[in-house]
């Protein structure tokens, strides 16, 4: 019995020191790290949202949840560039999360590829910027399309799916298209694309 | 042999073949298809074929001369190994592609194991395999249609009167896998009363596509269909595949059982209206199934030696290509089935061998 | 026991992965490219080093029943520390790296040396079989993984090389590729003593 605790307690001991070392360290890298995390989403929303104000955009806020993300053109915020939301689903072997951004129309502005941890060399080519190109050519695609549009080329849409990557690449589509017709819900409607040649201006 | 009387183990009946020979005879009963390829795709199925015969017999002579290891090259299994390779890639890959995969197959599939008589896995099912992960570019895209008859195998009036041409720019296996997707979609949305008639115009397209393919049994068996160097003519393969049951090189239990369970596989499952609306003769003559079940799985060093094994063997081999064909990723399964049922083959061996004459069962 | 050979024989004669074949699972997992290799040789590295130098320090005070808890310990504290510190200073790397990171701690590698030699060494002769231990592992990374990504994705460090008409070679950044270049090294190394001790 005695040996148990002697033991015990010298199990105790050590793994209290550790806990100690670790939350000194914890100390010093928890802001790091969420500075980090914050970064990545505010890299995300100026891909996004081009033609917003950096410093000019908003989270929309429900239950702890962030729905949404307002753009606007300027810091005094009266005119709305676009919004911006996060699109999810699992992909090949990952969750695949993608920031999208839309002008008030619905029209894809910008998007941006978060996270993914897909097959190297294949389903990582949605990230993939090829040599002498300065966005990837995956997520380019998406630009100036709206909701109805997207559909990747093996299921008849206009979208390049990446070549033995259909699973990831069908991943983002369907994210993107589920989650702009969610946003499309919550904002109840966008405004109406007067001539898909002749973009509106918001006065 | 000058010394006749050996004393030694069992078997003591010797047979007058020899390894060279049997290579030889597979050779030749392969030669039909060849003619067949060339004839169908053009003078660049013979320059697949001739370079991957060229690379499996340079590398194994190159490796067996590093290594200093008696050069095995003059038994002809390389040659046998170069051919079924070149069957197992499109026509219009470029030169390097039959290079490297036959190179593959020798230097990794054959070699590493003690060469010929060791090696686990078929070596040239193990070259397209590689080619297969690697190139994915290289070795899906079909676009040489054969001489006198269109990619799908569909009749060229039959493309044109159902106004087919937009689907049926692939080989017959990848229409079917893509047009049931879309049936299989439409059936979802007819279920759920909604109304889609962008999807319903596909599906009728699909339908069509599908009758036609049902329709081109004739184009598949005599080969005007796309399709790999040396799959697409099941004539040309019957003959030769005659040529080996005739000179008792290949056994008949393994490509009975492995088409027989793909046949009935495909009859249950592979409709689109539910069991039993499948089209067992068009699965049984389209893709590489000929070919892998007469030339490929019947592999004297990669198949199982006991007659039950075999008839299991052929099963297995059936029953993974119909799930690779019908739910799997990819149009077409022969080859990976072979594979996955070569690394089977010592289990099956043992647990099948058959009981020693007049032994009796220990209780 | 000289020093010299405590720090070297990590590298060649008793190699983490070419000899001992320890450590197979982030061998084959993050050897897609070098840098990954280079980050997951250096995390471990420190790693081994820091539970060697302590296990060393600590072996007097530790009772024979329960080192291997204490060992496992020690490592996931050091691991935890890394697993922080590179998300907090190099998220790309902690990002590609993923679930390695963490699964150092079951690295046999390092447990194996604890065991092995830290648990009955001094402390400077401990540290130095981390060092070489560590660097040979780090070693045997690279050279895998230069050949995977110079031949799989035609770079080196993210740094396109290969002519433009050069097509990588996908199976070697895909895990079969890690097992085929991992045996052909093995087998390698084999050949070389094979034929030095003939």
């Amino acid at each position: 019995m005695k040996e148990i605790f002697k033991l015990g307690g010298i199990l105790l001991l050590v793994t209290a020191l550790a806990s100690g070392a670790l939350s000194m360290v914890n100390k010093i890298t928890k802001p790091k790290i969420e500075e980090q995390k914050r970064l990545v989403v505010e890299r995300a929303l100026i891909a996004a949202l081009p033609t917003a104000d950096p410093k000019a955009i908003e989270k929309v806020i429900e239950n702890d949840e962030i729905l949404y993300y307002i753009g606007y053109t300027t810091q005094e915020k009266t005119d709305i560039a676009g919004y911006a939301f996060v699109a999810k689903k699992a992909g090949y072997s990952s969750v695949i999360e993608t920031m999208v951004g839309v002008d008030t129309t619905g029209k894809i502005i910008g998007i941006k590829v978060m996270e993914e941890k897909e097959t190297p060399g294949l389903g990582t080519k949605i990230e993939e910027i090829k040599y002498g190109e300065s966005a990837p050519w995956f997520q380019l695609q998406f630009i100036n399309r709206y909701a109805g549009e997207l559909a990747v080329d093996k299921d008849n849409g206009p979208i390049r799916s990446i070549t033995g990557a259909t699973i990831s690449s069908r991943a983002v589509t369907n994210s993107i298209k589920e989650g702009l017709e969610q946003l499309e819900k919550r904002l109840g409607g966008f405004k109406k694309q007067a001539n898909p040649t002749q973009t509106e201006q918001v006065s | 042999m000058e010394n006749r009387l050996v004393v030694s183990a069992s078997p003591h009946i010797a047979h007058k073949d020899s390894v060279k020979k049997i290579m030889f005879g597979v050779v030749i009963s392969l030669l039909p298809a060849a003619v067949g390829g060339v004839y169908f795709f053009g003078a660049k199925a013979a320059w697949v074929i001739v370079l991957a015969i060229l690379s499996a017999v340079i590398t194994e002579a190159l490796i067996e001369k590093l290594t200093k290891k008696p050069i095995t090259i003059a038994d002809g299994s390389a040659i046998v190994t170069g051919i079924l390779l070149a069957f197992n890639v499109p026509p219009e890959v470029p030169w390097w592609i039959p290079v490297i995969g036959s190179a593959f197959a020798i230097a990794i599939g054959k070699v590493p194991f003690g060469g010929l008589g060791y090696n686990p896995m078929n070596p040239a099912l193990l070259g397209r395999a590689f080619l297969l992960a690697s190139w994915p570019s290289h070795m899906t895209i079909f676009k040489t249609a054969p001489k006198d008859g269109s990619l799908s195998g569909i009749n060229l009036a039959a493309i044109k009167s159902y106004g087919l041409d937009a689907i049926t720019s692939a080989t017959p296996l990848n229409v079917f896998k893509t047009q049931r997707g879309i049936l299989f979609e439409w059936h979802d949305v007819l279920k759920s009363g909604m109304e889609n008639p962008a999807l319903q115009a596909k599906a009728d397209l699909a339908n069509n596509a599908i009758s036609q393919l049902s329709d081109s049994y004739a184009n598949l068996f005599w080969g005007r269909v796309g399709g790999c160097v040396g799959e697409t003519s099941v004539f040309l393969l019957l003959i030769g595949a005659l040529y080996l049951i005739y000179k008792r090189y290949i056994g008949l239990r393994i490509p009975l059982t492995y088409i027989g369970t793909v046949a009935v596989l495909t009859w249950l499952f592979a409709g689109t209206e539910g069991l039993f609306s499948g089209d067992p003769l068009f699965h049984v003559l389209s893709g590489g199934l000929i070919l892998g079940a007469f030339f490929m799985a019947t592999d004297m060093v990669t198949s199982p030696v006991t007659p039950k094994g075999r008839i299991w063997f052929g099963v297995g081999c059936g029953v993974i290509t119909v799930i690779i064909r019908l739910v799997g990723g990819y149009p077409e399964g022969v080859s990976y089935s072979i594979l996955l049922m070569n690394l089977t083959v010592p289990l099956l061996d043992r647990y099948t061998k058959p009981k020693t004459f007049g032994k009796v069962e220990q209780k | 026991m000289s020093m010299m050979s405590e720090f070297s024989k990590g590298f060649y004669k008793e190699n983490p992965v070419f000899k001992l074949v320890l450590g197979l699972c982030p061998t084959l997992a993050v050897s897609n490219s070098v840098q990954n290799a280079i980050g997951m040789g250096v995390a471990a590295t420190f790693v081994l080093i820091m539970s060697n130098v302590i296990v060393s320090l600590i072996r007097k005070g530790v009772p024979k029943k329960i080192r291997i808890p204490i060992y496992i310990v020690v490592i996931a504290t050091f691991v935890t520390i890394v697993d922080l510190v590179m998300a907090g200073f190099a998220p790309a790397l902690h990002k590609s790296l993923g679930i390695f990171v963490p699964l150092i701690v079951v690295n046999c590698i390092i447990l194996g040396r604890a065991e092995a030699f830290a648990g009955k060494n001094p402390v400077f002769y401990s540290f130095l079989d981390g060092l070489g231990m560590g660097l040979g592992f780090t070693f045997a990374l690279t050279i895998i993984s230069i050949v995977r990504e110079l031949l799989g994705n035609g770079s080196l460090w993210g740094v396109p090389l290969m002519p433009p008409s050069f097509e990588p070679v996908l199976l070697l950044i895909l895990p079969p590729g890690a097992f085929l270049t991992l045996g052909l090294f093995l087998g390698f190394f084999n050949w070389l003593d094979a034929k030095r001790d003939a």
